[in-house]
């Protein structure tokens, strides 16, 4: 474990905004003994606990927000610049093209209606349509060569977020959560933060615990308030009352547990009441956004109309990773980028919604110095294609789907700040060099978190079940901060 | 738990030579994997990609185009390996295999690519199985097994004891009986899912004889919180909702709570469950009902086919791809009886040949074949089409009888309306230039379509006169009522100028000389006046004129104020729409005097309508391919056959026959699904653990034996659930205490051995219904319309009546008259809107079907035990209930709360400790509520104290 990273953020814990219980600093100075012994290569980590574990070897990072752009955001229009696509704007396409929607196909190039430029000392391009993306050029890292090779929404999002195509798996956040327990006391290790306009296609499967114990299950903050329930206890119950009240049941708990001293799920319960007393004041701290100075709202975009949401959630996240979450997942609308038809509109209002508050968050982050520590990620589970769908005038036309070579951006974590990594063919349809399948992502990223791909597994059905799952999944070092 | 996988793998395979056993063979590593990667394109649905067919060894000794695909003994020069470790096979990268299963096949083809057993020479089309696919534990018939010999001190009290103990070398022994109240415990929540009255409780205890704990049993099966309980697990498996689900706005189902009504009898009823299962799948062939009225029984069969009507369906919501859609409603409806009846997942062959079991696709349509008839994708009802009326004939005609009284007050009311047009009409004629108005009236009364252009032109310069209409006549009401308000206003400021009016008459009739004396005299207040002035002011009265008095003095002026005050209450008079709305009721309460008109929400095949079933290339309706006769699956041999049409029918008679054959005794997977069903709510693990799926995928049963025995005793008994029940709850494996031998802790850590009863927390329903019976405030209503569920002002599903305002924001709350607090299995199921306490305690997701729940441990869980409004509410209840039922003081309270909640006294420590709780929270209230009375202070300690109770695992647990 980096000591440097988890330094910061135990600074925080200890000198922050609010105050540690002796009791509660005392179990996390006791937990951190226990990471003397971190989990050996082919064990597996405790499935009935979220304490915090060390990794399989040293860390880069101890912390993930990722930005779900749920739809496909369009890559040829945002991140990877294809001249040859407007030098035969309106052509006949020079090659094949595999379609989601027939009905609406067809061959013909659409180009890219806004204009690339380079930005940054790295010198990335980036369109007009990203300008505060474009300033943090310098601390993220393009991927141009994304792929999952599935055309649909619901196998390519569970390849992005659960490692396979088929439902059911363990969202990345559980394999997190799972293979590294919880750095928080107060809050849960695992938090979805769904739009208020619905949540994305396949619904709650991108929180699920799959067939993981549901203590690694995400936990969602309701996308208005009161943004999480019962978290207020009722007038003549706070304070003195609860805290004996609490006592009490504890310790009617831990005499019942007394006679079942290896039931797990006892003790969870046990353990649960601690996490939801400390989460009563901690989450309604931690999703207190008056506290953020006036600068850090206006940076996130927070009163402004286009942006005050999602720029709020974004300040959550960072706000819950701050606190010590270990995984945060921040998504839009179901289908928010799925560009069928109209991009010229659809495209820019998109992006006019998440630029500014995503780039926010990175820069927000990398100035409390927790970027080092915190993967960011952006991007959704397709790009689109280089024709046109919808051929029924310049304001209708739509681009469809493309799982076959799209573009993300990752920063902070120990992944590479600035530049892009891989590329698509000349009309950015297919991913042709240093391709990244989500399964290499995820490697990647097991990776940073000092964790082994092959050896962060569970025990199922009597088989070990791993994220990859016998994927070939490879570490990305070309991705890699050296 | 590893180990007893092993075991029984190799028991699996005795028989065969030993020496394979440990080895790596085509049947039973090899030809699984490449079923599951390959097969796709090397085999199935005539798909021979590169002339390479899989799906026998030798042909993979033959090989393809490009030649042999296996070198036996030399996995390097074996081109299936090559292609295989490359990457390159299978060429959709998401189905590559891993390097574990890429080395299985290196080891198998360099130890010699060992077969056990003879294949055919040719493959052919039709579906072909290995021995260890026929031989798949599940597929072998159920046979009772020898039950062995125990010595007394294994405490054995049925077969269940002996088969556990013995299936696993060194149990640790049962632990020791729980103790009885425990037991009770146990045993009430189990059966009733609810806990043991206190006078129960104290009974039990008291009872001295031998067969108390028979009793007990016997109690509890025939309490009717039994058929409550044990539906609630039956309507998971058959996924059972009161609305449609599919698209978001999710419809409600009116009539689907008869089949829950339906499901709760028969479990009460101890409906023979073979019974139980035709009914469902065909009660529609057995009421053979063809018109008129109902009986009873058909009624029951009928509703009983409400199992098939549970899938989600879209069918009758806008939006939505009609093709795509129904085949989804037939689907998911086969994906229930797959995983309720037969512990298959049927649905893995939809689109080809299931990849693990031997389920080839053709079956699976084949299986579709036996529903199509009556779920008919092609002539499809939906959901409010296919309604079946519980009307008599008797009803049909008092009901006619009274619409017909309703359709003559109806006449009135539109004889009056043409009336009211009428009238409305003339006034509003009087309203435009006199010349207009013949012709107005005629272009008025003139059909609309014959209507000549001056006609049309003349309304359109007359829009209040061509607007008149019976909808509109309330409109032409307001105009009235304002023309009255606009009189009345007027005739206020007439009353004045004409007072004054005659008043200035009269002094100027006044001779001059007087004048000015008559005027000073009316400036004086009357009782002011001297006598002189009273006597002059008497010589001209019509000087004192007053609007009383006005009619007296100017007869003209006050005549026009009375035409004016009589038009203006004509004008009131006339509220037409008013009157027209009388009637509309008077209508309204005629009709409610008809006979209630309840509907089944049930399955009815059309008589002598049998489509062809077709398989569908890849799962698409739209490319149909090879017509498949009903079957069930193959592997089961010559059993599998069901007749296409059936002579004594007039339907198809395919469900009958294929639901009959499910329980003519001799089916290998239905009583052992079922069987094993019942042994995991009692236990809360299956004997086989994946209870949807006795596939390959699916977890190996634990104990074989056992599960065969209870199968075969299930059959024996007459499919009588209470008799499982029954020989379940009497084996020492259902007495013992939860609490592990230290023994038991080392050998049996997961308990998979049964060294003790598992620990269970309880179902969402059952908390909540617990809660409700320990705070004394079960309403034990039975049956009907499920208690509606609505979404608060913050988001959260709660019981209610959905009260919303034209811009969807709830308005009043709608008392629901203690309805709350019934039980759970009557509180609405809506897809979409999961009761929010159900959902934080993992209440099963309808899609489509629950199989097994999950048992999750959060944070929000705990949240809702110390904050929710609800657990305040049932906190402060149950305070009030030991303030009534124990007024002694706080030990008695106390004492009565353990009881209630617990059912156990409290120790000497828990009384003491509990003791100290409630005082100092009483001190602590008292120093921080100045404003409570003692009493006040008493019921809130209580209160947190109740709160904790219900908070604690002890509670929340079933030991």
């Amino acid at each position: 474990m980096n000591d440097f990273t988890s330094w910061n953020r135990r600074q925080f814990l200890q000198a922050g905004t609010f105050s540690l219980s002796p009791i509660a600093l005392a179990t996390l100075l006791q937990r951190d003994g226990l990471l003397a012994s971190p989990i050996k290569p082919g064990e597996t980590p405790r499935p009935d606990s979220l304490e915090q574990r060390a990794p399989h070897h040293p860390a880069r990072a101890t912390a993930m927000i990722s930005l779900f752009m749920q739809g496909g955001p369009s890559q040829i229009d945002m991140f990877d610049p294809k001249p040859a696509l407007n030098k035969l704007d309106g052509e006949a396409f020079p090659g094949t093209i595999k379609y989601d929607n027939a009905a609406q196909a067809s061959s013909k190039v659409l180009g890219c209606p806004w204009k690339f430029q380079a930005h940054g000392e790295c010198g990335t391009e980036l369109s007009e349509l990203i300008p505060y993306t474009s300033q943090i050029a310098d601390d993220i890292c393009v991927v141009r060569s994304m792929h999952t090779g599935v055309n649909n929404h619901g196998q390519s999002i569970h390849a992005m977020n659960s490692g396979r195509t088929q439902r059911g798996r363990p969202a990345l956040g559980s394999w997190l959560t799972y293979g590294l327990g919880n750095e928080a006391d107060n809050l849960p290790a695992f938090m979805a933060l769904p739009d208020p306009g619905g949540i994305p296609v396949e619904g709650v499967l991108n929180w699920s615990n799959g067939w993981l114990p549901s203590l690694f299950q995400g936990t969602v903050i309701r996308p208005k308030e009161p943004r999480i329930f019962n978290l207020e206890p009722p007038a003549t119950r706070q304070g003195t009352v609860q805290d004996n009240y609490l006592a009490y049941v504890r310790e009617l708990n831990e005499q019942h547990r007394q006679q079942y001293p290896s039931n797990t799920d006892l003790q969870a319960r046990i353990s649960n009441y601690e996490l939801a007393a400390q989460m009563q004041t901690a989450a309604a701290e931690a999703l207190d956004l008056s506290k953020e100075t006036e600068a850090t709202q206006k940076m996130y975009g927070i009163g402004e109309k286009e942006t005050d949401e999602y720029g709020r959630r974004c300040l959550i996240a960072r706000r819950l990773v701050e606190r010590g979450v270990r995984f945060v997942q921040v998504y839009t609308r179901n289908q928010f980028w799925d560009h069928h038809g109209s991009i010229r509109s659809s495209l820019p209002r998109a992006c006019k919604m998440t630029d500014q508050p995503s780039a926010a968050l990175v820069t927000d982050l990398k100035q409390r110095g927790l970027l080092d520590s915190t993967v960011v990620h952006w991007g959704g589970e397709m790009g689109r294609l280089p024709v046109i769908q919808n051929d029924a005038g310049p304001a209708k036309v739509g681009r469809d789907h493309n799982t076959y070579g799209f573009s993300m951006w990752v920063a902070g974590g120990g992944f590479r700040r600035g530049g892009t990594y891989g590329a698509t063919d000349e009309f950015g349809h297919h991913a042709v060099e240093d391709i990244v399948n989500h399964f290499d992502y995820h490697a990647t990223l097991l990776h940073l978190f000092g964790l082994d791909p092959e050896h962060l597994t569970f025990e199922r059905n009597g088989r070990l079940e791993s994220l990859l799952d016998g994927q070939p999944g490879k570490v990305v070092s070309g991705l890699l901060q050296a | 738990m590893q180990h007893y996988i092993l075991a029984f793998a190799t028991l699996l395979v005795s028989g065969l030579p030993n020496v394979f056993a440990a080895d790596v063979t085509w049947e039973h590593d090899v030809r699984p994997l490449l079923k599951q990667h390959c097969f796709h394109c090397h085999g199935e649905l005539g798909e021979i990609e590169g002339g390479l067919d899989l799906r026998l060894h030798k042909l993979l000794v033959k090989g393809g185009d490009s030649g042999s695909a296996i070198v036996p003994g030399d996995s390097g020069a074996s081109l299936l390996l090559q292609r295989m470790t490359a990457g390159e096979m299978p060429p959709d990268e998401d189905k590559l295999l891993s390097p574990a299963e890429i080395e299985t096949i290196q080891k198998w083809i360099d130890a010699g690519a060992v077969i056990l057993e003879e294949e055919p020479d040719e493959i052919g089309d039709g579906p072909f199985f290995t021995s260890a696919e026929r031989n798949y534990w599940a597929f072998q018939p159920i046979e009772r097994p020898d039950v062995p010999q125990a010595s007394p001190e294994q405490r054995c009290r049925t077969p269940i004891d002996e088969l556990i103990l013995a299936s696993n070398e060194g149990h640790p022994g049962f632990a020791p009986d729980a103790d009885r109240a425990k037991l009770l415990r146990r045993a009430s929540l189990d059966l009733t899912g609810l806990p043991p009255s206190t006078e129960m409780l104290d009974r039990v205890l008291a009872d001295t004889s031998p067969d108390w704990w028979d009793k007990v049993i016997e109690e509890l099966l025939a309490s009717p919180h039994y058929g409550e309980r044990w539906a609630r697990h039956w309507l998971d498996v058959a996924g059972y909702a009161d609305s449609e689900g599919y698209t978001d706005d999710d419809r409600i189902r009116p009539h689907a709570w008869r089949y829950r009504d339906y499901v709760i009898r028969s479990f009460e009823n101890d409906k023979p469950f073979d019974q139980f299962i035709q009914e469902q799948l065909a009660g529609d062939e057995l009421a053979n009902w063809t018109g008129g009225d109902l009986t009873e029984q058909q009624i029951e069969q009928l509703t009983a086919t409400g199992f098939l009507r549970m899938a989600p369906d879209g069918t009758a919501s806008g939006g939505i791809n009609p093709t795509e859609a129904r085949n989804q409603v037939v689907a998911d409806t086969l994906q229930i009886v797959g995983s309720s009846l037969l512990g298959m997942t049927m649905h893995c062959a939809q689109c080809h040949d299931h990849r693990y079991d031997p389920i080839p696709q053709a079956d699976y349509y084949a299986l579709r074949a036996v529903f199509e008839p009556a779920m008919n994708w092609k002539s499809w009802r939906s959901p409010p089409q296919r309604q079946i009326s519980l009307y008599t004939a008797a009803d049909r005609e008092a009901a006619s009888e009274i619409e017909a009284q309703a359709k003559a007050v109806e006449k009135e009311r539109s004889e009056k309306a043409q009336e009211f047009i009428t009238l409305t009409l003339e006034e509003e004629l009087l309203l435009i230039p006199e010349d207009e108005r013949d012709a107005t009236r005629t272009a008025y009364r003139t059909a609309k379509k014959e209507r000549t252009a001056e006609q049309v032109a003349l309304l359109k310069k007359h829009p209040t006169v061509a607007s008149i209409s019976v909808g509109s006549l309330y409109l032409y009401d307001r105009r009235r009522a304002d023309r009255a308000r606009k009189i009345d206003a007027e005739r206020k400021q007439k009353e004045v100028r004409f007072v004054e009016e005659t008043r200035t008459a009269a002094l100027a009739k006044v001779p001059e000389e007087k004048r000015s004396a008559v005027e000073t005299a009316l400036k004086i207040a009357p009782e002011k006046r001297t006598a002189e002035q009273n006597e002059l002011l008497a010589a001209f009265p019509a000087t004192q004129v007053t609007l009383e008095s006005l009619a007296q003095f100017n007869p003209e002026a006050a005549e026009e104020l009375k035409r004016d005050e009589s038009l203006a209450a004509e004008l009131r008079a006339n509220q037409t729409a008013e009157r027209l709305k009388e009637y509309q009721q008077k209508a309204a309460e005629i009709r409610k005097k008809k006979p209630n008109e309840g509907f089944l929400r049930a399955l009815q095949e059309p008589a002598g309508k049998v489509p062809q079933t077709f398989v569908f290339y890849r799962g698409d309706p739209e490319q149909p391919k090879d017509v498949v006769p009903p079957r069930d699956l193959t592997i089961l041999g010559e059993r599998s056959e069901i007749p296409d049409n059936v002579d004594n029918l007039p339907t198809s008679g395919r469900r009958l026959a294929f639901a009959r054959q499910l329980t003519d005794g001799t089916h290998p997977l239905l009583a052992r699904v079922i069987a094993n069903r019942i042994w995991l709510h009692h236990f809360g693990r299956g004997i086989v653990n994946t209870p949807g799926d006795f596939g390959r995928l699916g977890d190996r049963p634990t104990h074989p034996e056992l599960l065969d025995w209870l199968a075969a005793e299930f059959q024996s008994s007459g499919w009588s659930v209470k008799d499982l029940h029954r020989v379940i709850m009497k084996s020492t494996a259902y007495r013992q205490s939860s609490v592990a031998s230290a023994a038991a802790v080392t050998v049996d850590a997961d308990n998979v051995m049964y060294s003790r009863f598992p620990v269970q927390r309880m179902e969402s329903e059952t908390i909540r219904d617990t809660i409700l019976a320990v705070t004394g405030k079960l309403n034990a209503k039975r049956f009907g319309d499920p208690i509606p569920v609505m979404e608060d002002s913050v988001g959260q599903i709660v019981l209610g009546k959905e009260n919303l305002d034209g811009e969807r924001k709830p308005v009043d709350q709608v008392d629901l008259n203690g309805e709350e607090f019934r039980r759970s299995i009557y509180i609405q199921v809506r897809r979409t809107r999961t009761f929010s306490m159900f959902e934080a305690f993992d209440a099963p997701a309808m899609t489509p079907n629950c199989e097994i729940r999950s048992t999750s441990t959060v944070a929000p869980q705990s949240l809702f035990f110390m904050n929710s409004a609800t657990i305040v509410e049932f906190s402060n209840f149950f305070a009030d209930r030991l303030l009534r039922e124990a007024p002694e003081g706080i030990p008695q309270q106390i004492e009565h709360a353990w009881r209630l909640a617990y059912a156990a006294s409290p120790s000497d420590t828990e009384q003491a400790k509990a003791v100290a709780f409630v005082t100092a929270q009483q001190e602590l209230m008292t120093k921080q509520q100045p404003d409570w009375d003692q009493a006040r202070v008493t019921q809130e300690a209580l209160s947190v104290f109740c709160q904790a109770l219900l908070s604690s695992n002890r509670f929340l647990y079933i030991e």
